[in-house]
């Protein structure tokens, strides 16, 4: 899957992968990878604007560490993000119904 | 050309168009990337070609930073909401006479023009493609509509003969708008 066709969702996906605890930025892509599969086709480097954003919106925060004698940037989810990865999780399972209903004629379940 | 070479070249060309800061961390990434390859048996060639082609060309790895910058996206809402406080400092003018309060004509004059400038940087910022140039305009951007918009509550302030709503209105969105770009600036100045 390429980027553009992640747009809107690569947000919900960083804080998503951020969940179970602070990552720097390779382990970020590295986590996302496994989660999907590999099936996630992103330049590494463009994972990092997108981490930057999301602590510029306070839904994240970055600190530096040294680790085995390597300095990196670690992030971890803040109360913020959690509510917002919480609230995305929500609105994508309803778009998912909704699109699954529509396109391969499943019942849509009523909106809880 | 050897490994260490390609990587100095990489983040060379990332170190003209970016701060030192986030240089550092895709440094680090980079270095994570190419200890994940060798740990998968490369050679220290193969794993820094595989880590640099795994990161991405420098100049998307430029523009996504640009298109994030906190400059980029300040500039963004100041245009957008631009029209708005323009219009309520209109009516507030034209309902004030404006063109009767005891203010110089060269003082007129100039603010127009730093008006005009300033919305050029904040036009700049908003789709330039250079992360230096968007941090620098939409820094001087910034400073510049809080410095128009502190000069437009001066000026009501010693030269409006009465104050109406319009006007309180008008101040009001100058403001709220000065707030903004203190807020805004605060992650600019950072990175």
């Amino acid at each position: 899957m390429r980027a553009e066709q992640l747009k809107g969702h690569l947000d919900t996906l960083l804080l998503a992968a951020l969940e179970d605890g602070p990552r720097h930025g390779y382990a970020v892509m590295e986590a996302l990878r496994r989660a999907t599969g590999g099936r996630l086709d992103l330049p590494t480097g463009t994972i990092y604007p997108a981490l930057r954003r999301l602590e510029t919106a306070g839904l994240i925060k970055g600190s530096w560490s040294v680790v085995g004698g390597r300095q990196r940037r670690d992030y971890r989810l803040t109360a913020a993000g959690a509510r917002a990865l919480s609230g995305k999780r929500a609105d994508w399972r309803d778009f998912a119904a909704m699109m699954s209903a529509a396109l391969e004629r499943r019942p849509c379940p009523d909106p809880a | 050309m050897p490994g260490p070479c390609l990587i100095r070249d990489y983040l060379g060309e990332l170190s003209a168009q970016l701060p030192a800061g986030i240089v550092a961390e895709l440094a680090s990434g980079l270095d994570e990337t190419c200890g994940h390859y060798l740990g998968q048996g490369l050679d220290p060639d193969a794993a820094t070609r595989a880590a640099i082609a795994e990161f991405g060309d420098p100049q998307v790895v430029v523009e996504a930073f640009t298109r994030t910058s906190p400059a980029r996206q300040a500039a963004r809402r100041l245009l957008a909401t631009g029209p708005v406080a323009g219009l309520c400092w209109g009516a507030a003018l034209v309902g004030g006479r404006a063109w009767t309060w005891s203010v110089p004509v060269t003082a007129r004059v100039l603010f127009g023009a730093a008006l005009i400038t300033v919305a050029g940087l904040l036009a700049a910022a908003a789709v330039g493609r250079r992360y230096r140039a968007v941090s620098r305009a939409g820094t001087a951007g910034c400073v510049g509509i809080a410095a128009l918009d502190a000069a437009m509550l001066a000026a009501v302030t010693f030269a409006a003969p009465v104050v109406a709503w319009p006007l309180i209105l008008a101040a009001g969105a100058s403001a709220a708008r000065i707030s903004f770009t203190a807020w805004a600036l605060r992650p600019v100045l950072v990175s």
